[in-house]
């Protein structure tokens, strides 16, 4: 069974992954808002928000070049936004919003990389998320990868059996063969949600998961929440001349 | 389609995050109503059933295949409070764990794509579902999920002042039609294989198709909207605000790049957006709190 390497990042012995999901959660959205408030970066905050991501990926012993390629996944949307805009004139914008979509995407991988699901679920419901909801997606998390793999057996077993071959005359029964994979697939995931519901019940689930330690502030998260604010609001505040 | 963080400005992220939150919250109420049919574990691993059905590609000719989103598939089978919960849930580990959207982004996504998006490709099946043409309805309703969910998606960054040339429209819209098309033929054939695999669809009562439709109608009306004003001028929000009256002070909230240029000099602009950002979240978070509260309050019940 496969995982995520952002699974892999969560277990590292870093300072980051040690800290309150609340914590991070909170700085992550105040430098989010930072980023988003500048119309216009400069050079000078580009840097210094940079920098922020920078010391989030050593305190938490992330690859940096890791980081940088899932930051990267939002280039094919904000790359032609930011050609469009360079071609009608205007480069200074168009890089700033290049720059604020990678810079914001790099500070949730930091912190997604972090924190393992579970917890970083507990935090949002904590800031006020319905319970609801975020059972359904740590349900949701859980069964993704063996889904997933369920679905890439199902493509090998295709593959095997001679439909990767690109004639032409078959696409129409691979069109078919592709549809009732992904009804086979619905099915059996019906299925398992089923078992899956019984066996809780059988085990005396009533409507929510008991976490097993309970979330506590110490001093390094008052320090790292208290930092993070700081710092992010001081960037937004001390680079004016870009506003 | 899934917008990144960084593009949108506050008053937009965070009117859309009202908007999608109670809308959530009412859709949730409406899927927990229907016990049976939406029990916690089914509507989480329908959720990674979305992750799992986007890894099979549909050869599509010329080379290329494509897959698919699956709101409306998700609608038609589960019905669409619960599909609408679905998809959310699926956005959200999508921009935690995929970089797939914003997280601060996050409420336009639900909401072009979970609320908006879903209501307006499940419109055809809701009119039509039960008649001889239900396949064009389908067809029609994968369609207009994807256009509909891209439409909102370009007014919102043109109204937060991001510049889309009249190229990149033309051909933003041209792609949104191809992968419409294809949504609709794909649910179309796996709809198709659920039918031989003997699983019934979501049977909704009359007055549900009713509302659901004219929730639909609603959501294509609001996109159609939507485009209109934001291809009209890049100031559309800014002479909204005017003719409406609440001109002066509101008017510094919604930072148009225009409105910068103007006001160069002064830091209230930015003030302003930061401002709309912190009363967006001032009403976001006591809504999400009541919201969480109704449902302890309903399971204890």
């Amino acid at each position: 069974m496969h995982h995520l390497v952002v699974d892999e990042w969560t277990r590292r012995p870093g300072w980051l992954q040690r800290l309150d999901p609340r914590a991070k959660l909170i700085v992550l959205l105040a430098f989010l808002v930072c980023v988003g408030t500048f119309r216009k970066l400069t050079v000078a905050a580009v840097l210094a928000l940079g920098g922020l991501v920078a010391a989030g990926v050593i305190l938490g012993k992330l690859p940096a070049r890791g980081v940088a390629a899932r930051a990267l996944l939002v280039a094919p949307f904000a790359g032609p936004l930011a050609v469009a805009s360079a071609l009608s004139g205007q480069t200074g914008q168009a890089i700033s919003l290049l720059m604020r979509a990678l810079l914001s995407a790099a500070a949730v991988v930091v912190i997604v990389g972090a924190t393992p699901m579970p917890r970083l679920l507990r935090g949002m419901e904590w800031l006020g998320a319905p319970r609801f909801f975020v059972l359904i997606v740590q349900f949701l998390y859980r069964y993704l990868f063996l889904l997933s793999e369920q679905a890439q057996h199902m493509r090998l077993a295709a593959l095997s059996r001679g439909i990767g071959s690109r004639h032409a005359g078959i696409r129409r029964v691979l069109w078919r063969a592709a549809g009732g994979a992904i009804g086979v697939l619905f099915v059996r995931s019906h299925a398992r949600a089923a078992a899956i519901h019984r066996a809780m019940l059988a085990r005396g689930f009533r409507g929510s998961l008991v976490p097993l330690e309970e979330l506590r502030m110490r001093l390094a998260d008052w320090v790292f929440l208290l930092a993070g604010i700081t710092l992010s609001a001081a960037i937004r505040l001390g680079v004016r001349s870009g506003s | 389609m899934h917008i990144p963080d960084g593009l949108l400005s506050p008053a937009i992220w965070a009117g859309a995050y009202a908007v999608s939150a109670a809308a959530i919250g009412i859709a949730a109420r409406q899927a927990q109503r229907s016990a049976q049919e939406s029990h916690l574990p089914l509507l989480g691993v329908m959720g990674a059933f979305v992750f799992a059905a986007q890894m099979v590609n549909f050869p599509l000719g010329f080379g290329t295949s494509g897959h698919l989103v699956g709101s409306v598939l998700l609608a038609v089978t589960l019905g669409p409070p619960a599909a609408m919960v679905v998809m959310t849930a699926v956005l959200l580990v999508q921009a935690l764990v995929f970089q797939d959207g914003g997280l601060l982004a996050l409420g336009a996504n639900v909401f072009n794509m979970a609320v908006a998006g879903l209501l307006a490709g499940y419109l055809p099946w809701a009119l039509w579902g039960r008649s001889r043409l239900r396949w064009i309805a389908l067809a029609a309703g994968g369609f207009l999920s994807v256009a509909v969910s891209g439409a909102l998606a370009m007014a919102e960054l043109a109204l937060s002042g991001v510049r889309i040339a009249p190229v990149l429209a033309w051909a933003a819209a041209g792609l949104f039609a191809i992968n419409g098309a294809i949504e609709g033929l794909l649910t179309v054939a796996i709809v198709r294989a659920l039918a031989v695999l003997q699983t019934r669809t979501a049977e909704a009562s009359a007055t549900a198709r009713r509302v659901t439709a004219a929730l639909g109608i609603a959501a294509l009306s609001l996109a159609t909207g939507a485009v209109a004003m934001a291809s009209q001028s890049p100031d559309a929000l800014d002479s909204l605000v005017e003719r409406t009256g609440i001109a002066g002070r509101v008017r510094a909230w919604v930072a148009t790049p225009l409105a910068e240029y103007r006001l160069a000099w002064a830091p209230d602009s930015w003030w302003g957006q930061a401002l709309a950002g912190l009363a967006g979240l001032a009403l976001i978070y006591p809504l999400a709190v009541a919201l969480a509260r109704a449902f302890r309050k309903r399971r204890s019940a």
